[in-house]
């Protein structure tokens, strides 16, 4: 029993020991591992009622982030750039805002940084379906049938998003420079 | 064990990245000003915006006084540090953080022991990531003589 413990207190402090906790996907996980991304039903800015299984058949960046996030604001051009490059092609980003002080902080926010793409306000109830959203920025990849095929939790480089919505849209294998995973092709549909 | 185990990275994600240090009692005069300096420890590996960061957007850390025998009088942060992170630059505080508050003693305040009592309000980051907002409970122990 005394060692139990010791070896579960040596766990914790190993686990603790590292700051950057990000927990990124080696690319899109194998279609046959990929579970149901939990749906889910929030106001976008205007009021109107928007569920993320209104999304199906199509591949969604699901970002968690808030205002007062430095690194959330540093993606925020990356999303932009994806929505307009690959909306045509069956994409969409959704920004669940984690602002405490709701639209009044977010819509100033969202003008001046000129974003393009749907702005959701969250709660702790959508937030605990994502695993309680502790961090920010929190992403999840998802792919045209509502399955998570990545989740990214801290900041990563814009290229391991890109890579991902390709392989997902069915635009091009994954690409292995961008990739750590030992396996470089795109997990099949 | 099993339980433990679980719970660890749910545990550790909620783990405060900023305490208080034990302060000692202070005893102060009636009538008169009194100086307290509350220590605010930033968990390794992470920083809190100072208290007047350069973005609008972002909390800054702040720390206020409930009304009772001791009026603060003036709060002083200390000064910050410039970070440089993911091409930003930024104002904040690591490590151990000095907050001094100026307070002023009643000339009718009840002699005795009492406490004040405050509120820490921080935003930590590391790296890459950010946490919610958070404010920690602060209780300072005052004789009154």
């Amino acid at each position: 029993m005394h060692k139990s413990l010791v070896l579960a207190v040596a766990f914790v402090c190993l686990v603790s020991c590292s700051s950057k906790q990000t927990v990124s996907a080696s690319g899109p996980t194998p279609s046959a591992n990929r579970k149901l991304a939990a749906d889910f039903s929030l106001k976008d800015e205007n009021g109107a009622t928007v569920k993320l299984s209104d999304y199906r058949g199509k591949v969604v960046l699901l970002n968690f982030w808030a205002t007062w996030c430095g690194p959330c604001g540093l993606e925020i051009p990356w999303f932009i750039d994806f929505e307009q490059k690959y909306k045509s092609q069956g994409f969409a980003v959704l920004g669940v805002s984690m602002d405490d002080d709701g639209w009044p902080a977010v819509k100033p926010y969202v003008a001046e940084r000129k974003i393009n793409y749907r702005i959701l306000m969250g709660n702790d109830s959508v937030a605990q379906f994502y695993g309680g959203v502790d961090a920010l920025p929190m992403s999840f990849v998802i792919d045209k049938e509502g399955k998570v095929a990545a989740t990214h939790k801290g900041l990563i480089g814009k290229n391991e998003y890109a890579n991902e919505i390709q392989c997902l849209l069915g635009d091009k294998p994954l690409d292995s420079a961008a990739s750590t995973s030992a396996n470089a092709a795109c997990p099949a549909k | 064990m099993i339980l433990l185990l679980a719970l660890a990275p749910t545990l550790l994600a909620q783990q405060n990245k900023v305490n208080i240090a034990p302060s000692d009692p202070l005893t102060v005069k009636r009538g008169e000003s009194a100086k307290q300096v509350l220590k605010a420890v930033i968990l390794d590996g992470f920083h809190v915006n100072s208290d007047k960061p350069k973005d609008d957007y972002l909390i800054p850390l702040k720390l206020t006084w409930a009304a009772g025998p001791l009026e603060a009088k003036a709060i002083s942060y200390p000064k910050p540090e410039e970070l440089e992170l993911n091409g930003s630059h930024m104002l904040v505080y690591t490590g151990t953080v000095p907050i001094e508050t100026e307070f002023a003693v009643a000339k009718d305040a009840p002699k005795g022991p009492n406490a004040i009592i405050g509120r820490l309000k921080y935003q930590a980051c590391n790296s890459n990531m950010c946490f919610q907002p958070k404010t920690l409970d602060v209780k300072v122990s005052v004789v009154i003589e």
